[in-house]
């Protein structure tokens, strides 16, 4: 009998079916990846004659000399205050707002909710003119507060959404031990909400660190200072240093994508169990 | 320990009216039980005696002050869940001792107590797992400590035992006296199933359609219920009702049912001639020998001890409870004696017992 995780059975059509489906699909992912790994060890006429194949020499130096050099960990940092400070801002105000629109009644809070969700139809790129006016009128142009207070606002909507699902998961029959154990609504909360929500919790962190991880716009019109870039910017510089120097923008990027890809493979079952959560009655 | 009271507690969700001026004084240290069919308001009860459930009307006294405007820490109850809502990512421990956490207890403080809870529930063993690795009775136990270990005024059990399997159902029952025989506390006790009432408490309230139907001892309830509904809802198997009319009076009053079949009834029934009732016939007070009743078997269920038999009997089913070694047959004709001291007769109108 077929081992799967349920007890289906799947017929051998099937079977090549799935396989030849995942195979095209990971193709479709991977292909890019590799290439673009590989295209980092090329020289600039082995990457224009043979841009899909293995490198004729392996030019370890591409990648070596950004290693080595200042502006790429000077971005990395730049790039990891910028994600952790709106992956902290976006945990502490999505989730606790997520908890007031599951377990509060207050007037207007469907009104207020679904306000928040509108946003999930605008991404900045659309409000970039408002936003560079209203960030160039609070001071912050040229900061990283800049960057990250407008990500942490569009990424509101959809961090709320997930949190307050989850949250009104959680059985109501503990919401009610925990009130009759003494809890108010800000200890239930700390000592039960959110202890027990460490998937969604894993997952929302996750999908804000990279979205700001790859934010472009943004810190482009946000920043002028290049000591302050973050990555995706870095890019930017270094076609313009290196002209078509397309092996090394290559090598750059392969090194910028590594840290995002550890981090999924290091998580990827809270991702996972954060995006299903409740779709079944455990 | 405090005595609790209600005092015309009314509860509407809207339009819909779900409990009915409900009024109860539950003593000092008395167990009592709430139960009634699905839907009849006692969970709801319970809910507003521990303060999840606002109340629409009337007012809730726990040891003598009225607690309707307090949270459910003020008022000083433990509830014991359905579903147990023990905290999945706390340890046995740290959920027995989290309210005496949040009360700002001492550390010490709290070790001792829930050692001392722990060893009482037998739970020593188990105190550094999480609930996951708990079985459904040691889930249950650990839900008791959680409520002993903070020494309530009162506690609320909603239905308990429901989940869990029978055998372990009658094991948690005796526990659960044990428990209170010997921290004697207020308890009050929601159930749908009347063998827990009936084994348990103190004091039944029978509830139904949001009201009080009868509030009296397990025996009360069963000897002299107080209508139709208490009479058909207390025993096992139920009791077998028929509908006739009286005929004679004085010294020899009977009841004349469907199929020219009657029931000779006490002299004691307040009675007259012509009255439309219903009759009540425990089947276990009808007894194997003796030739008051008959008719075709039916079934026979054997349960060990006792066997019940159901026979056809004026037009309906009746069910009789005689020893397990009876030789009762399908098809054959059953024999059953009444003593007309044990019938019950409730009037067909109003549905009170005459």
């Amino acid at each position: 009998m077929t081992e799967t995780s349920s007890s289906v059975r799947i017929s051998t059509g099937t079977r090549i079916y799935l396989y030849l489906s995942l195979s095209l699909v990971a193709a479709i992912v991977l292909v890019p990846l590799v290439t673009t790994a590989l295209g980092g060890f090329k020289t600039l006429g082995d990457l224009r004659l043979n841009p899909f194949g293995l490198p004729d020499e392996w030019v370890w130096s591409n990648y070596l000399d950004i290693l080595f050099g200042d502006r790429y960990w000077r971005q990395m940092m730049n790039s990891l205050i910028i994600a952790c400070m709106t992956v902290f801002l976006t945990l502490v105000v999505s989730s606790m707002a997520a908890f007031c629109f599951a377990h509060m009644r207050f007037f207007g809070s469907n009104q207020l909710l679904n306000y928040f969700l509108i946003g999930l139809m605008f991404p900045a790129a659309t409000a970039i003119l408002p936003l560079f006016i209203r960030i160039r009128d609070l001071g912050l142009l040229d900061s990283y507060w800049g960057v990250i207070l407008p990500q942490v606002a569009f990424g509101l909507g959809m961090s709320i959404l997930l949190f307050r699902n989850y949250f009104r998961n959680l059985p109501e029959e503990l919401f009610q031990a925990a009130f009759v154990d003494g809890c108010g609504y800000i200890r239930f909360f700390w000592y039960i909400s959110l202890p027990l929500s460490r998937p969604i919790v894993a997952t929302v962190g996750i999908v804000t660190f990279v979205s700001s991880w790859n934010s472009y716009i943004l810190p482009l019109i946000m920043l002028n200072t290049e000591s302050k870039y973050p990555w995706p910017l870095g890019i930017m510089v270094y076609r313009g240093e290196f002209g078509t120097d397309w092996q090394l923008v290559l090598a750059f990027i392969t090194l910028t994508i590594l840290p995002t890809i550890i981090v999924f493979f290091l998580a990827q079952k809270h991702i996972i169990a954060g995006l299903t959560a409740g779709a079944v009655k455990s | 320990m405090a005595s609790v009271g209600l005092r015309h507690i009314h509860k509407s969700y809207g339009a819909l009216q779900v409990v009915h001026d409900v009024s109860l004084s539950v003593d000092d240290g008395e167990f009592i039980a709430l139960v009634g069919p699905s839907g009849c308001g006692k969970s709801t009860l319970l809910r507003m005696i521990a303060g999840l459930e606002d109340i629409t009307g009337g007012e809730i006294m726990i040891g003598g002050t009225v607690v309707n405007a307090m949270t459910p820490r003020e008022r000083n109850i433990a509830m014991v869940f359905q579903s147990y809502a023990l905290y999945p990512h706390m340890t046995v421990g740290e959920n027995m001792g989290f309210n005496l956490k949040l009360a700002g207890v001492s550390k010490p403080e709290i070790a001792v107590r829930v050692g001392e809870a722990a060893r009482m529930l037998a739970l020593e063993d188990l105190l550094e797992r999480k609930p996951a690795q708990l079985s459904g009775g040691q889930r249950q136990r650990v839900a008791m400590g959680r409520a002993i270990v903070r020494d309530p005024a009162v506690f609320l059990f909603d239905e308990p035992l429901s989940n869990l399997d029978a055998k372990l159902r009658v094991q948690m029952r005796t526990e659960i006296k044990a428990l209170h025989q010997k921290v004697a506390t207020t308890s009050i006790y929601v159930t749908h199933d009347q063998i827990e009432a009936m084994t348990l408490a103190d004091r039944i309230v029978v509830l139904n359609a949001g009201r009080i139907e009868q509030v009296g001892t397990p025996m009360q309830l069963y000897k002299t219920p107080a209508n139709l509904f208490v009479a058909g809802f207390i025993g096992s198997p139920a009791m077998n009702l028929f509908e006739g009319t009286v005929d004679g009076e004085g010294d020899s009053p009977v009841v004349r049912l469907a199929e020219g079949a009657a029931i000779a009834i006490s002299t004691q029934r307040k009675v007259r001639r012509g009255q439309s009732v219903k009759v009540g016939l425990r089947p276990e007070h009808l007894s194997a020998r003796g030739n008051g009743i008959s008719g075709r078997t039916l079934l026979v269920e054997p349960t060990g001890a006792q066997t019940h038999v159901l026979f056809e009997f004026a037009g309906q089913q009746m069910t009789a409870v005689v020893d397990g070694d009876h030789p009762a047959r399908h098809g054959t004709e059953f024999q059953a004696g009444i003593d007309h001291n044990l019938v019950y007769v409730f009037d067909r109108e109003s549905g009170e017992r005459l």
